[in-house]
């Protein structure tokens, strides 16, 4: 349960990673490995890694048409990931608005 | 994207009196939340709510606090998540630049999150939000 974050921030914090990712979202259906290898200059080997990463952390779902795998972006584990750091932003500012306002006023 | 919050923030203050806000027990109780605080290595503390029963506590241990760096470990009761905060502080011609660092986000579990989230809609931001307007009105007052 614990590292399900860690694997989140673990697949979108490689660029390329994020931009298959980014076109999967964008194609909103699924994608077969040959067709997302046709838009990334990167091999299959290379693709077909990248996806299990996503898939790992929750973020890509993989289903098998007869020879062909196809893959579907969810970006519903994100969330819980930005609703953390949305939280602890919000908070911070916050905090240092606060500590501006009396070291203002002391 | 990583999980590491980052704040910079210029104080037109002296060094030493923004140190002394953001690492003195009375002083830190005064904008941010009651505390027990000492700014020794090792000393475990204690955020407390600003008075609100509902409001979520805080505790940690002071790793550092040698002048002007300060971190200390910050969990949230009841998630036993291990996060940490850094303070560091560096005289400008402006007054002081202030790098708050808050690392460690991911470590939470998943599944406590909306938990979490609500606690905090009813509970600590709420705490925050009245020290603010405490402090405004200190302002008026004074």
């Amino acid at each position: 349960m614990q590292d399900n974050i860690t694997k989140i921030f673990k697949a979108i914090a490689d660029p390329k990673r994020r931009e298959i990712f980014h076109a999967l979202i964008i194609a909103s259906s699924a994608l077969s490995i040959t067709q997302i290898c046709g838009q990334f200059s990167i091999s299959r080997q290379g693709v077909t890694k990248h996806i299990k990463t996503l898939e790992e952390a929750g973020l890509v779902t993989i289903s098998s048409q007869g020879r062909e795998r196809f893959c579907m972006a969810d970006a519903q584990p994100l969330k819980q990931v930005s609703e953390w750091m949305k939280f602890y932003e919000k908070f911070w500012d916050g905090a240092l608005d606060n500590l501006g306002a009396y070291l203002d006023e002391s | 994207m990583n999980d590491v919050i980052k704040k910079e923030h210029v104080f037109a203050h002296p060094i030493q009196k923004v140190w002394d806000a953001i690492s003195k027990a009375e002083e830190i109780s005064k904008w941010f939340l009651k505390t027990d605080f000492k700014a020794e290595k090792g000393f475990k503390y204690t955020f407390q709510s600003s008075g609100e029963a509902d409001c979520t506590q805080i505790t940690g241990e002071v790793r550092s606090a040698d002048p002007y760096t300060l971190i200390y470990t910050w969990i949230v009761k009841d998630t036993n998540v291990e996060t940490v905060v850094c303070w560091e502080l560096e005289e400008t011609d402006e007054g002081t630049k202030l790098y708050l660092k808050h690392s460690g986000i991911s470590n939470y579990p998943e599944n406590s999150a909306v938990t979490f989230f609500n606690s905090f809609d009813s509970g600590w931001e709420h705490c925050v939000n009245d020290l603010k307007s405490f402090l405004k009105e200190e302002v008026h007052a004074g």
